[in-house]
């Protein structure tokens, strides 16, 4: 007896009206120029504190036991950190760095540990008679600042190397410098330290990315669940439910609400990715010529925006169908807070273990909620973010995502079904997992 | 002109939980006629309109129009007023009546042009382009209405569709359903108001506890009743003490212009007009009546409509 209307094309002109209605409202354009405002923020920040930092100068401490080599490895170092880039007007054109040589090793660690300085240097003559360098950092190494020190050693090597042959003798072989790198506090894989940009820039990207789905996810999955108790409490349900059938009318309900979100996340991340494209050029014109030699973020792949697109649409499905379900039980909109809190957790959940993946950390826990449904919209993007993820593992989690949220659709539809024609009700979680299981 | 049933309901069960809401409920419409679903709170009336639309499934039974089963029926088969009304607050009124009717299949021209022609019919085409909230309760059940035609169905379900009313709208509604009828549409609708039920319907179904105690032609129904009545009119007088002495008699409705009596243990009309003239009283009006529908719901159902609040639907 029970009709099965196809979901065509009410879904659709559900899924407009919802749109439109959303799309359309002040709140939501306001909050479009905010978030517009917070991620064009965020985009520039890198290159912002890049403008505060290169207000200041950064100290750099030389060590030696050798003082002859000390105050060679400073000349050097000065003439590489401090190269005047070109194009720069030399008349406005500051130095970035003072080297400085240390009196001991103890103090200029002193130094560092205290944050007066940004680096030591310690530079020692081999058995061989070759250069030996360490620098040392308090956190994580400046990538470009690190490089730039390396080809001081090596400089500092050749002429070492070429000042110590006695005259008439001929050029022996040549040791390159070793140059060591160590940090104080900084993450390292296989006892080396991180480079320093990819680090921030796979927890800058990921972070970014991780908070943005947990955002959408609840605000968008509380638009759909308030439309539903709206549509409920003001009756125009009952006329609803006559006029179309629950699946066409909750996955329209999805779909232009998923929409309108979606439409709100191009608008706030095209002008971010705009500017995270176009970073070289921001970093030139606010830095200086050289100053996009630290672009602040890299990895940025349409895999990777493949990949968030995804996950964010599966993770979006599933979180706004049980939304919907919720939304059906309530009879006033004011008490969708008592049901949609064990929703927001689980949510949040799963923002927290992705949490430590970004970090180089996670371990089977997070491992395992990159796999589960549920969680695994964060915790599996948050895994593609730091490359620690094989294609097979993205396929499974990708899969499970889809199959439980179209098992969850299916019995979110039967639950809308019972729950928007009750009314009176007290909405509780007992009853909420009855209906589950009777639609189940 | 021949009527045809087009619209059955066959012996329909619906329990929740461990309420029987309708008992297999059983009752015909003809087609192009208006049928007057009659009962009180919680007799089973809107579980039967949300099983007619395929809202609730029956637990047994079925629904047919036209030999075709209800879940086999495409939903602009059926328009539908409900009793809790409701739109959207802020949508203007033509959208959303617009978008009602896209639902069920109406090109958004059409529906936009037959929306305006109601709401002019209903002295309301300013508010076309007015917000919902901005409109009075009347007016917002008057676009309600129009939500459930617009589309152009073949039946009409309405739930209390005269309640709340000013003596006006009610007059435009009373057209309406009766011109809906004249173009061949049949119209079910449920009420209280007995009064209205027997200006307007051919036929009713009287329900009460999910079961239908009373069905058929109201004049049929009428004629079948044991119950016989006089109206009677007295000039410058409501005294009735001249009917005292008298027996088998019982003031069924007390009036100033014309009090209706209802006449039991086989008294004779004329033995109302003897006392009467033996009392002295002038009579103006005198009319051997039939029972009114309220009066043929209470001796079927034992008590008035709105004596009992009861729940049983979700």
């Amino acid at each position: 007896m029970a009709r099965r209307d196809p979901l065509l094309p009410n879904a659709l002109i559900v899924a407009r009206r919802e749109y439109r209605d959303r799309v359309r409202s002040r709140l939501y354009m306001a909050s479009t120029v905010v978030l517009m405002a917070l991620a064009l923020g965020v985009a520039l920040a890198p290159t912002a504190i890049r403008y505060f930092d290169s207000q200041t100068v950064t100290r750099i401490a030389i060590v030696s036991a050798d003082a002859e080599l000390a105050e060679r490895a400073v000349g050097i170092v000065e003439g590489v950190l401090n190269s005047r880039p070109q194009g720069a007007d030399p008349d406005t054109w500051r130095k970035p760095f003072r080297i400085e040589l240390a009196g001991t090793g103890g103090e200029a660690d002193r130094d560092l540990e205290r944050g007066s300085v940004a680096g030591v240097l310690a530079i020692e003559r081999g058995s061989d008679g070759g250069i030996d360098a360490t620098y040392r950092t308090q956190g994580l190494p400046d990538a470009t600042r690190t490089q730039l020190v390396q080809i001081a050693v090596f400089g500092l090597g050749v002429l070492d190397w070429t000042a110590n042959l006695p005259s008439g003798s001929e050029l022996g072989a040549f040791r390159t410098p070793l140059f060591d790198l160590e940090s104080t506090t900084g993450p390292t894989v296989d006892g080396q330290p991180v480079s320093a940009q990819e680090i921030a820039s796979r927890s800058f990207i990921g972070t970014v990315f991780i908070v943005l789905m947990f955002i959408s996810i609840l605000i968008y999955g509380m638009w759909v669940a308030t439309g539903v108790a709206t549509e409920k409490s003001s009756r125009v349900m009952e006329l609803m439910i006559s006029a179309a059938s629950p699946r066409q009318l909750i996955m329209g309900k999805v779909l232009g609400i998923g929409g309108a979100g979606l439409t709100q996340y191009v608008a706030i991340v095209i002008p971010a990715l705009l500017v995270l494209a176009f970073q070289d050029r921001i970093a030139d014109a606010v830095l200086g010529p050289g100053g996009a030699a630290a672009a602040p973020v890299v990895g940025l792949t349409p895999a990777l925006l493949l990949g968030y697109g995804t996950l964010f649409l599966l993770g979006f499905s599933l979180y706004a169908f049980v939304y919907a379900a919720v939304g059906s039980f309530v009879s006033r909109p004011d008490d969708l807070q008592t049901l949609s809190l064990p929703l927001s957790l689980v949510a949040m959940t799963g923002y927290l273990a992705s949490l430590p993946i970004l970090i180089g950390g996670g371990g089977a826990l997070s491992r395992l909620a990159s796999f589960i449904p549920p969680f695994s919209p964060f915790a599996m993007l948050a895994r593609l973010m730091v490359g620690q993820v094989e294609p097979w593992e993205v396929a499974l989690a990708v899969g499970l995502l889809l199959v439980t949220t179209i098992a969850i659709a299916v019995i979110a539809v039967r639950m809308y079904s019972a729950g928007v024609l009750l009314y009176g009700q007290r909405p509780g979680l007992r009853a909420f997992f009855a209906a589950a299981r009777r639609a189940a | 002109m021949l009527q045809h049933v087009s619209l059955e309901i066959d012996r329909v069960t619906k329990r929740f939980g461990g309420t029987l809401a309708l008992d297999g409920i059983e009752f015909a419409v003809p087609r192009g006629s208006i049928f007057g679903f009659l009962g009180a709170n919680g007799a089973g009336k809107t579980t039967t309109m949300r099983i007619c639309l395929g809202i609730l499934e029956a637990d047994s039974g079925e629904v047919r129009w036209n030999g075709t089963t209800s879940g086999d029926l495409p939903r602009r088969t059926w328009g539908y007023l409900p009793e809790e009304r409701g739109l959207y607050a802020r949508s203007t009124v033509i959208d959303q009546l617009v978008y009602f009717a896209s639902l069920y299949g109406a090109a958004p021209e059409t529906a936009r042009r037959d929306a305006l022609h109601w709401l002019a019919r209903f002295r309301i085409p300013e508010y076309a382009d007015r917000r919902a909230e901005e409109l009075s309760k009347g007016n917002q059940q008057k676009v309600q209405f129009i939500a459930a035609i617009l589309h152009g169905p073949e039946v009409l379900l309405m739930d209390e569709p005269f309640t709340g009313l000013d003596p006006v709208n009610l007059a435009l509604l009373r057209e309406a359903f009766l011109e809906l009828r004249d173009e061949g549409r049949t119209v079910v609708f449920s009420t209280h108001q007995m009064e209205l039920a027997e200006a307007m319907c051919e036929s009713i179904a009287i329900v009460d506890h999910g079961r239908v105690i009373a069905r058929g032609a109201v004049r049929d129904l009428k004629r079948a009743s044991v119950r016989r009545f006089v109206r009677i009119g007295l000039d410058g007088t409501t005294d009735l003490r001249w009917l005292d002495g008298l027996e088998g008699v019982v003031v069924s409705r007390p009036g100033v212009d014309r009090t209706e009596l209802e006449l039991t243990n086989g008294l004779e009309p004329g033995a109302i007009l003897a006392a009467a003239v033996a009392g002295g009283v002038r009579v103006t009006h005198f009319e051997v009546a039939e029972p009114t529908l309220e009066a043929l719901f209470i001796e079927h159902v034992g008590r008035a409509p709105d004596d009992e609040e009861r729940s049983l639907a979700p």
